[in-house]
Order: C-alpha cells, then structure tokens, then sequence
C-alpha cells in the first residue's frame, strides 16, 4: 500500500513538471531563432546594387552656429500660411496657437517638439504685408516668449513695415523672407539682395525667364546668400537616390516620368482662409500687390485666389511641377531642358481665373539621351511618385525610395528577385499619420519629417537651418541661386509652350526661349 | 465538476496529454511573441495601432498618439505576452492566465476585425470572415480555462488552491 502511494506521488511529480523538457528546449533554442528573424529583418539590402556603401546617410547634422555675437534679424515679406509655417521653423509659435497645445497644463506632441527643435538664434525682427490683417497676425508671432531651448524672458516685438522696400532700407534687419506671390518674388529679391540683405525666396523662383536672369545675376554680383524654399531638398530619400545613381545602380536613365494630381476647389487653389471675408479696400494695398501689373479696380478673388490668374501665378506648373522638378533635379542634375513640348489647357475651373488645369508635357535632354514628362491634372488625385527608368533598374521616389531591377539588365542578373517586387526599399523613420489627401501628398512629397545623423527632423527646420548656417559662414545652401533658375527656366518654357501652342526651345548662349 | 473530473481522473490519458499538448502550443506562440518584441530594438505598436480599423479603430489610434498611454500598451503588450506564456507552458496559474490570454487576444481581434467590407488587414494572410486564427486561438484558451490541465501536467498540480478551486466546483 505504501509503495503504491510511493509510486502515485512520483506519477504525479512527473506529471506535474511534464512540461518542463518543452520549456528546456524552448530556452536554449529561441535566442538563436529571435536573432536570426532579426537579422533577416534587418538583412542589409545594399550590398545588392555593388555599389559598396552608402555615405548619404552618414551625413552629420551642422552644430548649432548661433550664439550671443551673431543674432540673425529676419525680416518676413508677406505672411500668409506659409511664412507662417516657415516662423515655426525659425522658433517663433502664435500665440493662439501656443494656447491650443496646451491642454490642461500638459503640452501637445507638436508644442513638445518645436521646443525641442534647435534653436536658431534668429530674431524675427519685422514683418510686412498688403493686407493688414496678415502684418498683424504676424506680429503677434513675437509677442510671446514660447522658443525652442526655453525662452530668454524677455519678448522683442517684430516691427510691422508698411512695405517691402521700408524693410529693406531698414538697418534693423539682415535678411529677408520672401513669402508673397509669385509675380512679386522677383522684384523683393533683386531689391533685397542689392540692399546686401540674405534671401530666403519661397518657390517657384520667378514668374518669368527674364527675371530669372536678372535675379541670378544679381544674387551672384552681390554675393548675399540666397535659398529657395524647395525643402525636399533635405530629404534623405533623395540624397540617396543621387549617390546611386552616380555610382551607376540605375545603369543609364532614358526617362523620367512625373505627376501631380489634385482635385476640387482646395486643390485647384479656389480656397476661403481665416481673415479672406475681413479683406477690403481699406485693409489691403491693392497697389502694393499688383507690383507693376496694370492697374484694374480691386478684386478679392484676385487677391486671395491670385494662384488662378496668369497675371500673378505661374500655373500649375509654378505652383507642382516645381516640386517633382527639383526632386529628379537633384537625383540627376537634370539641368534646362533644349526642348519642350506641351499642351494645357482650362477644361474645368471656369469661372475663376485663367488657370490650366490639365497639362501635359514633354521636355527633352539629347545631350544626355533622356526625356522627362510631366502630367498635372486638378480633377483627379491619385497619387504616383516620380519614376526614374534606368537600364539596369527603375526608381519610384518620393519620401521613400523603391528599386525594382530591370529583368533585361545585367548588373542584376544574379539577383534572385522577382522585377515586380522592390529590390531596394528606403522609408525614413518617425513619418507621422496624417489625414487628409493634400496633406499625405505633400508628406509623400518630401515635406514632412527626414531621417539625418540619427535623429528625425522636419525637412522645413533644416532648409532654413542650412541658410541660416550659411550666411554665418558655415556651409553652403543646397536649393542655391543657380538650381533655383534652372528650375525658374525649366517650368517657364513649359508655360510658354502651352501659351504659343508651339514648342519651346531653350538658347543656353543668350539664355533666352524660343518659341517655335 | 469539470476540474473534478479532469482531477480525479475521469479523464484519460490521452484527454489530458492533448490538453496539456494545447497548452504548450499556446504558450509557445505567446512567450515566443512577446520574446521577440522585447529582442527587438525600440519595438512599438504604434504603427499597428495607427492602422486599426472597424467600429473601435478610433480608441486603438487614441492610444497611438499619447507617448505614456502607448508606452503602457508596449510594455502590456510585451510583458502580457511574456508571462501568459510562460504560465500556460508551465501550467502556473495558468487558469486564469488563459483568461487573461482571451482579454489580450480580443484587443488584438478588435484592431482588425474581419468583418465584411471594413478593409483589409496588411497584417495577416489567409481570408477571414468573423473568424480568424484570434478568434480561434481565444476559443482554444477559454476551452483551457475550462479544463485547467495545469491541475494535473502543470505546476499547478503542487499547490493548495487547485483543490479549493475543485472543491468550489
């Protein structure tokens, strides 16, 4: 009897710790499986394109330049959305908005990071605009003391100048930001730049070719340091993509296909903002905004909506096409193209300016053995990144980069990948969810968040940072005077094209277009 | 009853073994889960909760945006996976721990439910309709709750409150 209980309590001893041989074996074998799943997910993809490694990415990040002996007065011309977003970059938050983030005593994730971004040690001396509303909204900007790093304690109001050329004149600023619209930027920057004030001229560079010129002339005679606002610029997507396709991962590149798509009112530039009903004849300087184009009596829809007038925009092209231009621009150091054809034309929008709003185009390099297409539609917005066709592979680009080899190629040949799935992928980290349409294109785009030295900083804060840097003395301006007119050139023959329904050639020797 | 007879033997053997064989593979999977993700570096469900979708994909992205609230799902998420795991494989309190196993598992059948026209789920393979391998897998842990193999191939066995559990029963 003694030895059955003997027997059941071994039984149930055994049972009990029945398991434990799985867990034995579990313990010993799954740190090897865990670092070999994560090793596959991590599996380096590069040494497939034999193009050694990357240095893109190993960039380092400038320190800051600024400290208590080179304060940077700024100076905002025109203060609409964008020069708004461009203060957040330069550390300064509206006040309202300061209120808005913080919720019952706790700060917003955006509140958190912007005190968080560098600071750049740039005053936001003075602010000017046509409408007086927009000056003031501005004003306000520098009437708080929210900045990056902690403030000083101490607020300094931004003098509102009641134009362009009383802030220039100013000796109480040093450069100059230039947010107005498109058929201004010309004029502001060429009178800026002879005044020795640094320029920070938001896209598209100029409303013509001509200006272009004069402006180019003028930035490298007088020696100041200009950036256009092309921010993607910062992305390390395309970083990337150029080295690659320097050191001949795409084999030779016959084309490049880009798109812009947009569609309804918000996207075809017909937009209602904060203060546009408060706007009269007695709030804005209707004179002060035409800037030289024949007078006519003052209209609002003009004023707000000047994107749809010819007169004062530079179309779709201007406004997108610039963009997916100067992306492929710095992957391939495309340059002006010798031809273009195109087509446009206003099928929709009707009753509101004369905007194109389907355009198609086709711009020729012979001496690089290439075309590049553009497409813009306002009344469809699908979205497809820039595609770059190479003999050896082809690249899908935007935020991200992908590499699909090319099935007839050679250098790939022992790669064992299907050509329908990407060969190569890069994605930055920290890219955070959006909602609407406009705002995931303009993210995919290049605008949002980039990976650089490790950290994840807004494309914006960096583009401004490298001009600021620059006019210490500290590193050059990537988007700098001479990108910015062959981008200026390149979108304007498209419009010429359109305009004379003829192909538009570019004479590189008088640095003038031709038409037909 | 049910632990009675699964205790004192109404059971066979087999009965038993593919329980506790159950068990184990359940354990395995969540302690294999839950290992990975604390071997990963900086791992997060943040991305898994921004995609959610259905009637509750509102709640999952609430957590997603606030840092401390997704902290505590990462660490729940790891942890949670970690010990429920090692419980059902060794069959320590494990009872409850397949309960807790259905909780955690129904917030993961609630991110995506397959329910008809609410999307497609990048995270899974396979076509579902209400039912999925979640579901399946909750079905499994509640059946464990049920017949607490623990009792018998489980270090459970050892301790006094297996027999006030089966004495309540």
């Amino acid at each position: 009897m003694k030895k059955h209980d003997t027997n059941n309590k071994r039984r149930d001893l055994l049972k009990g710790l029945a398991t434990l041989p799985f867990l034995g074996y579990f313990g010993i074998a799954f740190k090897e499986n865990i670092e070999l799943e994560l090793s596959e997910q991590a599996r380096d993809t590069l040494p497939t394109l034999k193009i050694g490694t990357l240095d893109a990415p190993k960039q380092k990040l400038l320190p800051p330049t600024g400290n208590s002996k080179n304060r940077l007065r700024v100076g905002f011309i025109g203060n609409g959305w964008r020069s708004e977003q461009l203060l957040f970059s330069f550390g300064y938050m509206h006040p309202e908005m300061v209120k808005e983030n913080i919720v019952k005593g706790k700060y917003s994730e955006i509140l958190q990071s912007f005190l968080e971004q560098e600071d750049l040690n740039v005053e936001f001396a003075g602010v000017c605009d046509t409408f007086s509303l927009h000056a003031q909204h501005g004003y306000e900007f520098s009437l708080n003391d929210v900045r990056p790093g902690g403030g000083k304690g101490q607020t300094k109001p931004a003098k509102i100048f009641a134009n362009y050329r009383d802030m220039i004149a100013s000796d109480e600023i040093d450069a100059i930001v230039v947010c107005t619209p498109d058929h201004s930027h010309a004029k502001i920057a060429i009178a800026a730049a002879k005044a020795g004030k640094h320029v920070y001229l938001e896209k598209p560079m100029t409303q013509t070719i001509e200006e272009a010129v004069e402006l180019r002339n003028t930035i490298k005679s007088t020696g100041v340091v200009f950036q256009l606002g092309h921010e993607n610029r910062q992305q390390m997507s395309f970083k990337m993509a150029k080295e690659m396709y320097e050191k001949g991962a795409l084999g030779t590149v016959s084309m490049v296909q880009t798109f812009t798509g947009r569609n309804g009112n918000y996207g075809a530039w017909i937009r209602e903002r904060k203060f546009d009903k408060q706007g009269n004849e007695h709030n804005i300087n209707w004179e002060e905004f035409l800037s030289g184009k024949p007078m006519c009596a003052f209209d609002p829809k003009k004023y707000f909506n000047w994107q749809r007038y010819s007169e004062y925009g530079t179309e779709m092209v201007g406004n997108d096409f610039t963009h997916k231009y100067d992306c492929v621009n710095q992957v391939l150091n495309l340059g002006i193209p010798e031809t273009v054809i195109a087509t446009g034309a206003q099928y929709y929008y009707k009753n509101h300016g004369d905007m194109m709003d389907v355009i198609n185009a086709i711009l020729s390099y012979p001496e690089r053995g290439l075309s590049l297409t553009y497409d813009g539609t306002l009344k469809s917005s699908v979205y497809m990144q820039s595609r770059i066709f190479g003999s050896e592979a082809t690249m899908d680009i935007d935020l991200a980069l992908m590499m699909y080899k090319d099935g007839d190629g050679t250098r790939y040949k022992d790669v064992d990948i299907d050509t329908a799935n990407p060969m190569y992928y890069y994605a930055p980290a920290g890219a955070d969810a959006v909602t609407s349409a406009t705002a995931k294109t303009y993210l995919k785009g290049g605008y949002g968040a980039t990976s650089i030295d490790g950290k994840v900083i807004d494309a914006s804060l960096l583009h401004v940072k490298e001009w600021v840097d620059a006019i210490r003395g500290q590193g050059k301006t990537s988007c700098n005077i001479d990108v910015g007119f062959e981008e200026a050139v390149t979108f304007n023959l498209i419009n010429l094209a359109c305009l004379h329904k003829k192909i538009a050639r570019w004479d590189k020797v008088n640095e003038k277009a031709i038409i037909g | 009853m049910k632990n009675e007879k699964i205790t004192t033997g109404e059971f066979s053997n087999w009965q038993t073994y593919s329980l506790t064989f159950l068990r184990i593979l359940i354990g395995w999977h969540f302690l294999y889960e839950g290992l990975v993700k604390l071997y990963t570096p900086g791992w997060t469900a943040k991305g898994y909760l921004l995609g959610a979708y259905g009637p509750l994909a509102p709640v999952f992205k609430w957590m997603a945006q606030s840092k401390s609230i997704l902290t505590f799902v990462d660490v729940l998420n790891e942890w949670g996976l970690v010990l429920i795991g090692l419980s059902l494989f060794v069959g320590l309190f494990s009872k409850y721990s397949s309960l807790c196993g259905v909780a955690l598992l129904s917030f993961y059948y609630l991110a995506y439910p397959p329910f008809a026209g609410l999307g497609t789920n990048t995270h899974v393979e396979g076509s579902y309709w209400i039912v999925n391998k979640n579901l399946i897998e909750m079905a499994a842990l509640f059946v464990l709750y049920q017949f607490p193999s623990g009792y018998i191939t489980g270090i459970d066995s050892f301790f006094k409150y297996r027999k006030r559990d089966i004495a309540k029963e």
